[in-house]
């Protein structure tokens, strides 16, 4: 920890807390909004997700019958505490992470998972038809997105021969772009983030048409809030890893927003060009292409290492 | 076999202004024969009561002031109007029509709705007909 | 989660009545293990407004408003069925004209109920953006009919003895217009179909129907032609003007979703040369003709090929100016029975999309169905139904 910020403000402020649930119910705006105008709409305007969360909040809170309550109540608070505590080893907003250890990259991964977990959890409480169906498939997809993505995540972390989030950044700053160079691993980093998140075409856990919400169809009120809140946070959240491992880094705030936001661009492309594709075709799809794709990459950087010192004017991977 | 077969359209549409029309702020042109609120001319109706017979909704009603003088008067009840035309078909002397730019007919209460066609003076005396009726007190008390 | 493995319990995954995929109530029970459907059963009823009922107390030509409100989708080829029928009892002929004019108002609404089909599919099976822009290009059509007929919904086109508008040269010009942006589109939305990649991983091989199977279930209209069923009321039957203006039928014979959408689609390019050939021979002559008040005693029996299939009024006279009974038979209740029977052993994903293959219209279907059980009884009187609904909730 390198400045002058006080600690407390930090944590609560910026640009963790409020900062942060601020710029997750942006992202949300903006991703709405270009989907709506990739479809020839308007969209919602940009205080809509805010109005959403404000009216979940004024909502009561029912809670189901043969639900364990406290499992119930306590699901979304656990989710949205993993993403925020996630939100402290990432280059938020083109600072340096709050706090930065070796290893902190599995630690990150690992709490971003968590919220799924917490999903799939909420929805395996209830006796709904609905949300076991959408646990189920909540939790199938969480085991073919995960991997891919972590590894797509090592390849930077190899090439560059560190672990700690903080380091890869300033690093990835001085080295050739990582989406030049590694261009699999960050086609499965996008993918891989788009099935973590359930956006459209991966969204058959909460397949709207089918299985009316999926997982949190008995979640209202406060308990909806903080799963939609964490979600939108686990976007920026997303982003941000991507853009500073294989968009050379985030050095600057405005760095940080032009490049979330191209990515952002392509996310929402790619959510409107597909039909939602059913749940054995998402895993079948993603365990073969994913994995290989992901795994040849890795190769590709292993190689490379070892037969880098034979040429020294190739720096990085 | 491809993937993505709609990138043009989505391409095209981010480059275009959408589709949405922003009513109440900009309204489009309504077509001539849109089929809107019932208006009725009481100088040419001849009192045959076609319209009242056919309408399907019995939106329609006809009081008779001076059958010889062709004075009437009409109630239009346009909540029950379905808009359907029927009662201009059936018109032998093309009386009633429905107009085309009156059709933003929402209203918060429900005294716009009964319409009452007629000269002033045939109007003023059917509806203090109907106010002496309705001082008996009315055991049903709707309305 | 789902019972003890070893036990075969039924887990039942119930769709309806209120339910994201449907646009209007009906239930469904399927009975699933794991994402495999074991069983499909069905409950409809819950949009039965006591229309054939209402038909006994209002006169011909109001019934005509009351028929046209059956449903939403296909109005204009219920009022024209209706009006065939009662034309047919009253021994009256129309004119060409309206006759052409008949056909042009009903093939325009195939138009529309094709085009609003391609797009709830298409949500059905997660694919927002088809639907939003099939939708948006449905709004032509839709734009056309209100200059023609003076609405978007419910056309009322049809009277008794012929139709009320007529079509001049600035609409003829329009729906020309209209025409060829369509057909535009239309091929791009085939080519959208048969090849995006995602797509037909929803509907390759999904809810295929033999043909024999279509044809022991029953079923009309694009769904069975896509089996390979070739049966068009325009086309073997001809009403209104098909004898002047043919249109080919469609079939396909793979029977699975994709061919359920290839034949509308295919279904669209005809309509817009039909439509096209109308407008440019329109024949010309007056709008309607003659009918008396009192429609003569007698029974008669009126088809149609609606959007769905074919639709089938039954009306019966006993020469007063109020009909006796009119009976409605619409396509989406016989191609139920096909699609409960072909979604076993299908993912519990694919239901919503083979439910939104048959192009259900839930209003259309809800009229009264009688199983005799055992009773010899064929007629029943005001009375003995009023009973029996007693009786039932009892």
């Amino acid at each position: 920890m390198n400045h002058s910020i006080p600690p407390i403000v930090e944590l609560l402020l910026f640009p963790g807390g409020l900062v942060l649930l601020a710029s997750g119910l942006l992202y949300e705006f903006v991703d709405r909004k270009l989907v709506a105008r990739f479809q020839n709409r308007i969209g919602p305007r940009w205080f809509q997700p805010l109005a959403d969360v404000i009216k979940l909040l004024a909502k009561e809170e029912v809670i189901p019958a043969g639900v364990v309550k406290g499992l119930f109540v306590f699901l979304p608070i656990v989710a949205v505490t993993a993403i925020l505590t996630a939100a402290l080893y990432v280059p938020m907003f083109g600072l340096k992470p709050a706090f930065s250890y070796p290893g902190d990259l599995v630690v990150t991964v690992y709490l971003l998972s968590l919220m799924t977990l917490c999903t799939g959890l909420a929805g395996a409480n209830t006796e709904d038809r609905f949300s076991l169906v959408g646990a189920t498939r909540a939790l199938t997809q969480m085991f073919s997105y995960e991997a891919p993505f972590l590894l797509a995540l090592l390849g930077p972390a190899i090439a560059l021969g560190t672990w700690n989030i903080g380091e890869i950044n300033a690093a990835a700053h001085n080295n050739l772009w990582f989406i030049i160079a590694q261009p699999f691993g960050f086609i499965a980093a996008v993918i891989g983030l788009m099935g973590k998140l359930e956006l459209p075409p991966f969204d058959a856990p909460e397949a709207e048409t089918e299985i009316v919400a999926g997982a949190l169809t008995e979640y209202s009120g406060r308990g909806l809030a903080l799963f939609r809140i964490g979600r939108d946070v686990e976007l920026v959240i997303g982003l941000t890893l991507i853009a500073s491992f294989y968009l050379g880094g985030l050095a600057s705030p405005l760095d940080f927003l032009w490049k979330t936001l191209i990515l952002l661009l392509v996310t929402a492309a790619l959510q409107s060009l597909f039909a939602r594709l059913r749940i054995d075709q998402t895993v079948g799809l993603w365990w073969r292409m994913g994995s290989i794709m992901v795994l040849l990459q890795l190769l590709v950087i292993v190689i490379g290492k070892l037969i880098a010192p034979l040429f020294p004017f190739l720096s990085g991977g | 076999m491809t993937i993505g077969s709609m990138l043009g359209d989505i391409v095209n549409s981010f480059f275009r202004k959408p589709v949405t029309e922003k009513y109440p702020f900009v309204r489009s042109e309504t077509p001539d024969d849109l089929r809107g609120k019932v208006v009725w001319n009481p100088e040419t109706c001849t009192g045959c009561g076609l319209c009242v017979k056919d309408c399907p909704s019995d939106a329609l009603e006809l009081f008779t002031l001076d059958r010889a003088a062709k004075r009437y008067v009409m109630l239009y009840h346009m909540d029950a109007c379905t808009f359907c035309s029927q009662c201009e078909v059936s018109c032998r002397s093309k009386s009633i029509t429905l107009s085309n730019d009156q059709w933003e007919l929402a209203s918060t209460s429900r005294t716009p709705f009964d319409i009452y066609y007629g000269r002033e003076e045939d109007v003023a005396k059917v509806l203090e007909t109907a106010s002496q009726e309705k001082t008996e007190p009315d055991p049903e008390g709707c309305e | 989660m789902m019972g003890a493995e070893n036990k075969p319990e039924k887990f039942v995954v119930s769709i309806g009545p209120q339910h994201p995929a449907l646009k209007e109530p009906g239930h469904f029970e399927f009975a699933v293990e794991g994402e495999i459907v074991t069983s499909a059963t069905a409950r409809l009823g819950f949009v039965h407004r006591g229309m054939e009922k209402g038909t006994e107390s209002r006169t011909w030509v109001q019934n005509l408003y009351l028929m046209e409100r059956v449903c939403g989708i296909c109005s204009a080829v219920h009022a024209m069925a209706y009006a065939q029928g009662v034309e047919k009892l009253a021994k009256v002929e129309i004119p060409p004209r309206a006759r052409a004019i008949r056909e042009l108002v009903a093939e325009l609404e195939r138009v529309h109920s094709h085009l609003l089909w391609l797009g709830v599919a298409a949500h059905e099976g997660g694919f927002d953006t088809l639907f939003m822009l099939s939708w948006r290009d449905r709004e032509t059509v839709m734009d056309l009919l209100e200059t023609i007929t003076g609405n978007r919904v419910n056309y009322s086109a049809n009277v008794l003895g012929g139709v009320k508008i007529d079509i001049d040269d600035t609409k003829s010009a329009a729906i020309l217009k209209g025409m060829d942006f369509l057909e535009q589109r239309t091929k791009h939305y085939m080519k959208v179909v048969t090849e995006d990649e995602t797509f037909l991983g929803r509907t390759r091989n999904i809810g295929a129907m033999t043909l024999e199977q279509a044809l022991r279930l029953g079923s009309v209209g694009p769904t069975g032609r896509a089996s390979g069923v070739p049966y068009d009321v325009r086309v073997d039957a001809p009403y209104a003007a098909y004898q002047d203006f043919p249109v080919s039928i469609v079939t396909d014979t793979a029977g699975d979703l994709e061919a359920r959408f290839v034949v509308r689609i295919k279904e669209l390019y005809e309509t817009y040369r039909v439509i096209r050939e109308l407008v440019e021979h329109m024949p010309a002559g007056e709008l309607t003709a003659r009918i008396p008040r009192r429609i003569p005693e007698g029974e008669v029996i009126s088809r149609v090929e609606a959007p769905r299939g074919e639709l089938l009024y039954f009306l019966k006279s006993n020469g007063s100016d109020m009909p006796e009974r009119i009976k409605v038979r619409t396509p989406s209740l016989c191609n139920w029975g096909s699609i409960l029977a072909t979604a076993v052993g299908h993912k519990l994903a694919d239901m919503p999309m083979i439910l939104a293959g048959i192009d259900p219209c839930f209003s259309c279907n809800d009229r009264m169905i009688v199983v005799n059980r055992g009773s010899d009884q064929s007629l029943w009187t005001w009375e003995d139904l009023r009973q029996y609904g007693i009786e039932y909730y009892k």
